[in-house]
Order: C-alpha cells, then structure tokens, then sequence
C-alpha cells in the first residue's frame, strides 16, 4: 500500500467517526459574509443546536449542509464521506423546515413515505418504516388525512416523521418549533428530545431561542455575523462564556459597564455611573479601559436593608425595590440602585417582608458575573 | 336604527340592480342571437316560430365542416405549444431568480400590445417571404402561437406566484431527483393553472379571426367561414354558427365548472 493512499484511507477513518463535519466553510451574498470560515464536528447520537440572533448566517449554514446552497469555499462530510459537490438529493440527510413545508396534495402517509418512495425502497419495507415512524411521533391513524386538515402541533409531527424516516445519517432543523405557540413549544421540546434519544440519529438544531438550545441540545454553538463566537459543551457556555455576546446571549440579564479605576489581585475596580464595583479582570485589562460585566439574575441575593447576610467576599449594595414579578419557584426583583440604574434579581419570593418602594439590600459575589473588554458599544 | 337598515337595504337593491344591469350587458346579444336562432321570423322574432331550418342549412354549407375541423387543429395545435412554452417560462422566471425579471415578462407579454392584425400581417409576410410557405394551417398556427405564449404566460404567471418553490427544495432534500420532484411536486401542485391557460389558448385560437385570416389564404375556418358570409349579407345560418361555437366553448367552461364544484379538481395552489 503506498503512502498516500494509507493517509487517504486513515483520514477517512478519522472522519467518518462523526456524522458531520464541516471544514472551513465560507458563503458570501454580494457584500454580505453570511458564512465565514466556519469549522464543525457533530458526533455520531448528538444533539447539537445553533445558536445565534436574526441574520446571522444559522439558515445559510443549514442549507450549505443540505446542498441547497453552494458553499463559496470549504468542504461538507456527511457520515465521513466528502459531499461538498453532490446535489441535495444524493446527501443522505434529512431536514425539518420553520414552516413544515408539507406537500399539500400528497396524505399525511404519501408526505411521510416520500424519501422512502425516492429511494425506490420496496412497497412492504416502506410499510414497515411508516408504521415506526407513525408510532414514534404517535401519529398512528392520521395516515390518509391532508396536511390542512392537521392542527400545527400535528404538521409539525408529520414533518419528524418525514425527516426522520429515512433513517438519514443526520437531520437538520431549521427552527421547527418557531410558529407553534408556548404551550405546544414545550410539549414539543420534550418530545424532540425522546425522539433523538431513541433514534440515535444526531440532530442539528437551528434556534435564536437561548432557553430552547439549553433545554435540548447537548453542545451548543453560539453564531454571530456568521463565524461561531464559542462552540462547546452546553454547560460550558452557561458557565464559562467566552465573549460578551456569548454572556449577553445566553441570559445573562444585568448588564454594567465602566471604566478600570485600578486593580488588586486578580480583581478590578470599576466606575460603574459613580458605583465602584469590584470586578473579575478580563484579559489584558488595564486602568483606563473600558469593560462590560454580565451578571446573572439567579446569582444575586435580595434582602431588605440592613437584614442582608452575605457571604464572605459579597459585594452588598443599597436599592430601592421597584416591582416584584412572581414566577412560581422564585420572583424577579426589579431594582433602582443609588446611581439610578436597573437590575433584575431571581430570589425566592418573600412577601413578608419585601415591598414595592422599601429600601432593600442586593448581593453577590464579584466572581459569579463574567467581565468582557467592551467593545466600543455601551 | 331603523334609518340606517333602511339605508342599507337601498344600498343592497342598488347593488343588485347594477349587477342585473351587468349581466345584461354583457349576455344578452349573445341570447339574443341564441333565441334568433331557432326561430323562423328573424327580423322581429315576437312571438317567435320555431325552427331548427338555419342549423340544417348550417350543416348543409359545404366549407362548415372543414372549417369546424381547421378551427379545432388550430386550436389544439396552437394551445399545446404555447402551454408548454409558457410553463417553462413561468417557472424559469420564478425560479431563478435575476435582476432582468422585469424585462423578461415585458417581452413576454408585449404581444398582447400589438394589434392581432399586425401579428397576422407581418408573420404571414415573414411566412410567406421567408420560409416559402403562405396560405398554411401551420402558418396560422404558428402566428396564433405567438399571441398566446403571451396569454397562457399570464395566466399561469399569475397562479405560480403563490406556489412556493420551497417545496421543491424540501422534495429534493429528501432525494427527489429534478425531474421527479417536477413530476412528484411541482406538476401536481400547478397543473390545474396549466389546464387553465390550454383552455384560454386553445379558445382564443379557435376563434381567432385577425391573425388567422391572412396566413390561411382560401383555407376556412369558423370565423373566417363567419367574416366571409358576412359581406354578402347577414344570413340566419350565421346566426346557427355563432350558437354553435358559443355552445362549445360554453361547454367546456361549464364542464371545468362542474369538475370544480364537485371537487374533482381544485383551481390554484391550495397552501396548508
Ligand atoms: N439568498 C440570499 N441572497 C442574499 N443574501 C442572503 C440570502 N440568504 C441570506 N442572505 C443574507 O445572509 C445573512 C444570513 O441569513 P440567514 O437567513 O442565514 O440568517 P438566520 O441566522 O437564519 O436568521 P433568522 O434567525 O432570521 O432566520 C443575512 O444577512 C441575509 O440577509
Ligand atoms: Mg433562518
């Protein structure tokens, strides 16, 4: 065996242990960068989801995978094969769309049946698959209706079922659960999850919805004008966000910036509006520059004043309470601190002693928010 | 209260009155000359004398049947390309999209904007002159072809605007070839728009008159036989040929109307 063919034939080996894998893919619109320079490993069972805000390129990604769109450079493998020039047809995926795009003259079994049809497959296999798959989404019975006679949460069965019938080597999802309501989302969300968990077959699951990606995918990748600003484990990112948009995204609700007065240790001391603030230094901070601190609601405390028992290290500051949302197992605090600026607190609710308008205590550790070199915008 | 539901229930009947003023205009000389038909006393048909003599001396005109037989030939024949014609088109432009768009529907449909008299002068000139062949059916056919491309491509325009080419992608995702995602999708999704634009072209072409008159020389067909006997005069078997062609074209109206309602066919594309 010569050298180049065994080098050919192990990086094969190597891709083929992921189901997808993207190289450097690039896709630019007139002056747009919809896509730029993105690489990606999806693991073979994974559920991965794509995070990011309007326009920034998650539809794009999803199509260039699919072959609906070309990619201007970079190369696709799909089940470690390279099919960067195959058309979409001849890619082994499947795909959910935002809005089902269920054939309208077709039933709910010919809509479902369709890739298997394609494939030619045998009219008793395709049978066979029918009736997993109809039982897996539990659509069993719905087989001879018309799609505009199912109500949204069923479409959006009905195009599981589509994507997943076929068993594809993976199925994309551009944003399926975007046009039901709250109460079917949830349902949904859950039901998405046994799915791909009974399956085995990965999942990419495109969302600019932060509570969604959290709750069903296990790696997440943050996108942003097109290039991924952090891909990883989904804790990871909760915890350990790499940049401001990354904390800003994933819900980190308080906000506070200022400049570096000085700094101690490993920490710095900010001028947040007249407030200094101790805070976690950022990489390459010095006095004089600016920063932006994320703090999450739910690592703060409330108390009314004077009756606060922090823990040791806490920052405590006064504020007067401005309202009281009621969530169930916690409230949200809403705050005016003495620099006339807003922050929201998640604490358990305490109505004895917590009123609207009374002065209260708010605290936390300086470590628990993570502080960013802000980038010129406030 | 009671001021404005009687308000309402004048504005109601003027409705109604208009819409009777409507029909009117629009149905009845073509009544007229049905009823005039079978009747004896044409000049003033009150109280009319049956008879179905004008239809016997219909059938007896020596060109009628040629004429039937040109008129369908040239209808079937003109349709069949121009449907096809303007399929292609349609769905390339809606398809693909470019900045010449605009452009591209104009020269479409600018035959419409040249007079019907024009399109039979000049193209039995380019006919005749160029390629050496006047006085043809397919001479007409071609000329009549040309006028409604332009027609069946707004028809159709105007259905596939709604069809969403998305569809076909998400065919194709899940391993639909082209041709198969036109004959599995696209096709079963617009074919009622394309029936619709074959019965526009081939109506128009049967009846044509202007642009067929000049490329066919001696060659009768219902509107050419209709123009010819004209000129001598307004002979009642005249009268049996225009409730003859009404009815045919009635008929197929009515029987797509029937298809319709009894669901056996739906007009559009019928989103989710
Ligand atoms: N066919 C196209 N032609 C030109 N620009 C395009 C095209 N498709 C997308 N874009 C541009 O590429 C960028 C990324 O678009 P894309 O649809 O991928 O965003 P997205 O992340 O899916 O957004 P959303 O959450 O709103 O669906 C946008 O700026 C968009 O305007
Ligand atoms: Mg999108």
């Amino acid at each position: 065996m010569d050298t180049n063919k065994f080098l050919f034939f192990f990086k094969d080996m190597q891709t083929s242990s992921y189901a997808l894998q993207l190289v450097e893919v690039e896709k630019q619109f007139g002056d747009v960068r919809a896509v730029d320079n993105v690489s990606l490993e999806v693991k073979k069972g994974e559920f991965f989801a794509l995070l990011g805000p309007s326009g920034s390129g998650k539809t794009t990604l999803l199509r260039i995978i699919a072959g609906l769109e070309s990619a201007g450079k970079g190369s696709v493998f799909i089940g470690g094969k390279n099919v960067t020039k195959n058309p979409p047809y001849a890619r082994g995926i499947g795909m959910v769309f935002q809005d089902f795009l269920l054939f309208p003259h077709k039933t709910v079994g010919e809509n479902i049946a369709f890739p298997l049809k394609m494939k030619k497959m045998s009219a008793t296999h395709q049978q066979e698959q029918l009736s997993w798959v109809l039982d897996l989404v539990r659509m069993k019975g719905y087989e001879d209706r018309f799609p505009n006679q199912l109500s949204g949460g069923q479409k959006q069965r009905v195009a599981l079922a589509r994507g997943l019938v076929a068993r594809p080597d993976i199925l994309l999802l551009d944003e399926p659960l975007a046009n039901l309501d709250r109460e079917l989302r949830k349902e949904m969300e859950v039901e998405m999850r046994r799915f791909q968990a009974e399956i085995d077959i990965p999942f990419v699951y495109v969302t600019h919805n932060q509570e969604e990606a959290l709750t069903l995918s296990n790696r997440i990748a943050v996108m942003k004008d097109g290039h991924f600003e952090q891909v990883g484990d989904k804790l990871e990112l909760y915890d350990e966000p790499a940049t401001a948009f990354v904390a800003s995204f994933l819900g980190l609700n308080n906000t506070i910036s200022g400049e570096v007065l000085r700094q101690e240790n490993d920490f710095s001391f900010i001028d947040w509006k007249g407030i200094e603030l101790k805070i976690p230094t950022p990489n390459g901070i010095k006095p004089g520059d600016r920063i932006a601190y994320y703090l999450r609601s739910e690592k703060m405390h409330i108390n009314p004043h004077g009756k606060s028992n922090p823990v040791d290290g806490s920052i405590t500051l006064t504020a007067v309470l401005r309202d009281i949302i009621f969530k169930g197992q916690y409230s949200d605090y809403f705050v005016i601190l003495d620099n006339d600026e807003e922050m929201v607190i998640s604490d358990v609710p305490d109505i004895e002693s917590l009123k609207i308008g009374g002065k209260v205590d708010v605290s936390w550790l300086p470590s628990s928010g993570f502080s960013f070199a802000a980038d010129g915008e406030e | 209260m009671a001021s404005i539901n009687h308000q309402a229930s004048a504005l109601k009947t003027g409705q109604v009155v208009l819409l009777v003023l409507l029909y009117i205009f629009l149905y009845f000389p073509l009544l007229f000359i049905t009823y005039d038909s079978f009747v004896h006393n044409i000049i003033w048909p009150f109280p009319p004398e049956w008879t179905l003599e004008w239809y016997q001396k219909l059938l007896g005109m020596s060109d009628f049947h040629a004429g039937l037989k040109n008129s369908f030939y040239i209808g079937l024949f003109t349709a069949i390309p121009a449907t096809l014609f303007s399929t292609a088109a349609v769905i390339g432009l809606l398809k693909y999209r470019t900045r010449w768009r605009g452009g591209m529907i104009l020269l479409y449909i600018s035959p419409l904007f040249v007079p019907g008299l024009l399109i039979g002068i000049s193209t039995l000139m380019f006919n005749a002159n160029v390629m050496g062949m006047s006085g043809k059916l397919i001479s007409a056919i071609i000329a009549n072809t040309t006028e409604d491309i332009a027609f069946s491509f707004l028809v159709i325009l105007a259905q596939l605007v709604r069809y969403d080419w998305r569809m076909d992608e998400a065919a194709m995702v899940f391993g639909a070839t082209p041709a198969q995602v036109f004959w599995e999708v696209t096709l079963p999704t617009i074919w009622p728009a394309i029936l619709g634009a074959f019965l526009v072209s081939f109506i128009l072409a049967f009846n044509n008159l202007e642009i067929s008159y000049y490329n066919l020389g001696a060659i009768p067909t219902l509107p050419t036989i209709a123009w010819g006997s004209l000129r001598h005069g307004i002979k009642p078997e005249l009268f049996a040929l225009a409730t003859v062609i009404n009815m045919l074209v009635f008929s197929a109206i009515a029987g797509l109307f029937f298809l319709i309602q009894t669901g056996m066919v739906r007009f559009g594309y019928r989103g989710e």
